[in-house]
């Protein structure tokens, strides 16, 4: 793989591939079907304190281009996490990335701060975005972005991302309030949020009513999301995530100002891809003769690429 | 926030699984709203197992795979037996015979890993639910007792073998009621097909040892990582894709 971007990355990845949180869970089912030394991070499924049982059946709908999700962030809680998960993803041959939420800053902070002392975690995503909870605060008030990455700041000094939603407007004050709290880096966008009704019944197809949208259809809104963000803050690392499946879609997620891409849906599509986009993004550079992914990053705020 | 869950194996599926980008449709057979079709082209088709499902989807597409269960794996060969409804399963069934499609697989757990092996079972299917128990009978006869098979009118009929069939628009009955006289205490059940039947026999059912259900949902990734299709159980919380497809009964206290 050519040069991964490193002027703004915390820690070196091995390629500009993120398995985003979710869909690659903890990583070892996945790790079944995907080399994951292809990619440069994966990010766990989200942890909270306390275990959640998510939400009930139906949780996925189909949409055009696209899949409404509502898990409802399911996860084993913190201590059990730590206890069976963590040493299996410890163990997993990539950079690791844990997600965290809560729904209070001292929860989250305590979180942090017990996982600080574990060598080989390389970075923490707050998850301040998930729309399928009530309780767990969403990334649109910058007061509250404030607070949480202040108190998981304090309590580690492992890099930090902080997950954001697209369907606000507040999305740069929320970034801004963030990276000057202290964050690393933004991770742009979660699922947004969206509805399906079944039209012989009259009635949502989701148990829970609403649901994230991920897949194809939220590729625009993430690349202007992470255009916008690094128009904003161009020293921020920005993971970019949000409907890339395929090298077109990556390299537009690139090109939009994202260090490293972020792959949620397409594992499930596909659970190869992550390789796959690898593999095509090398290959379409040297047919660009591009020396490095670096040219590419950022390419839409500069007039586009300098291609001979 | 639920119960306190027993210790779960993080890892429950064995074998190996394979990705084919580009299995062929070699054969189909037509009958009123359901067909058989034949996928080649599978190097490692031979080793799927009953109960166990694969992921399809078109050629190219960045659209989600469906889950489609076995109805037969020879060879490099795979069959599946299918309801022609949704998009990609009336493309399967109208789609030029050289057509090819995505496929991985198997998932899921092989019935036969999760049943007690010294009972006996009538298998009863509604539906396209027929095509893992028609596998489960050519694979392990032993274990089956009698076979139902419902089906809302004729139009599959002459696509299966003919066993117990029985179509509700001429018999008047639907599958479990035919299963009520057939059943006698100590036989086990294995049902796949719709929620209504599946919760139909988990009531009438619940006190007998032996009864198992082949649960389906719109599955995300298929390997149990996204939790798209996770369920609560009195084990704790159960993935259809990984765990099971087929539960028993006593652990699915919701469905009856």
């Amino acid at each position: 793989m050519a040069a991964v971007t490193r002027q703004r990355a915390p820690f070196p990845f091995a390629t500009p591939i993120v398995l985003a949180s979710g869909p690659a869970g903890f990583g070892f089912e996945l790790e079944e079907a995907l080399d994951l030394a292809a990619v440069g991070a994966l990010t766990t499924k989200t942890v909270t304190p306390r275990p959640r049982p998510g939400n009930p059946q139906p949780r996925l709908v189909d949409c055009s281009s696209g899949l409404l999700n509502s898990i409802g962030l399911e996860n084993p809680g913190f201590d059990e996490f730590v206890e069976r998960y963590l040493p299996c993803v410890l163990r997993l041959a990539t950079r690791r990335i844990v997600s965290l939420a809560a729904g209070h800053p001292e929860e989250m902070g305590r979180m942090a701060s017990a996982l600080s002392v574990v060598r080989g975690i390389d970075g923490l995503e707050l998850n301040l975005s998930c729309p399928n909870v009530d309780d767990v605060v969403t990334g649109s008030d910058p007061a509250l972005v404030d607070g949480f990455v202040r108190a998981v700041r304090s309590a580690t000094s492992a890099p930090l991302f902080v997950k954001l939603p697209g369907d606000t407007d507040r999305v740069i004050a929320s970034a801004e309030a963030a990276l000057l709290a202290g964050a690393e880096g933004l991770t742009l966008i979660n699922s947004v949020r969206g509805l399906r009704i079944d039209h012989r019944m009259g009635r949502p197809m989701l148990h829970r009513v609403t649901g994230g949208l991920s897949g194809p259809s939220i590729l625009p809104i993430a690349l202007a999301r992470v255009y916008e963000a690094r128009h904003a803050f161009p020293d921020a690392f920005i993971i970019g995530t949000g409907g890339v499946t395929d090298v077109a879609s990556l390299i537009e997620m690139l090109a939009a100002g994202a260090d490293v891409v972020g792959i949620g849906y397409g594992i499930m599509a596909d659970p190869t891809l992550p390789a796959s986009l690898a593999r095509g993004l090398e290959a379409w550079l040297g047919k660009q003769r591009l020396e490095s992914v670096d040219e590419v990053i950022g390419a839409a705020h500069r007039g586009g690429f300098s291609v001979p | 926030m639920e119960a306190r869950t027993k210790k779960h194996r993080l890892t429950t599926r064995t074998g190996s699984a394979f990705s084919v980008p580009d299995a062929l449709l070699v054969d189909r057979t037509r009958g009123e709203g359901y067909a058989c079709v034949t996928l080649g082209g599978i190097p490692d088709a031979q080793t799927a197992r009953p109960g166990q499902f694969l992921m399809i989807r078109r050629l190219g597409s960045s659209a989600l795979p469906r889950a489609f269960s076995v109805l037969d794996a020879e060879d490099d060969r795979i069959e599946l037996f299918l309801k022609l409804d949704g998009l990609l399963r009336e493309l399967l069934g109208s789609v030029p015979l050289g057509t090819r499609f995505e496929l991985r697989g198997p998932y899921g757990v092989p019935y036969e890993d999760r049943v007690e092996l010294h009972r006996r079972y009538i298998l009863v299917g509604g539906g396209s639910g027929a095509a893992p128990l028609l596998f489960l009978q050519q694979r392990r006869p032993d274990l089956v007792a009698a076979i139902v098979l419902g089906f809302r009118h004729g139009g599959a009929t002459g696509l299966l073998p003919a066993f117990d069939l029985v179509v509700e628009s001429t018999a008047g009955k639907q599958a479990h009621e035919r299963l009520g006289e057939v059943w006698r205490p100590g036989v086990g059940i294995i049902a796949c097909g719709p929620e209504a039947m599946l919760r139909a026999i988990a009531r009438q059912y619940a006190a007998e040892p032996g009864i198992y259900v082949s649960l389906e949902a719109r599955l995300g990734c298929g390997i149990g990582s996204c939790l798209g299709c996770s369920i609560p159980t009195t084990n704790g919380r159960r993935r259809i894709c990984r765990d099971g497809p087929l539960f028993a009964c006593s652990e699915l206290p919701w469905l009856r």
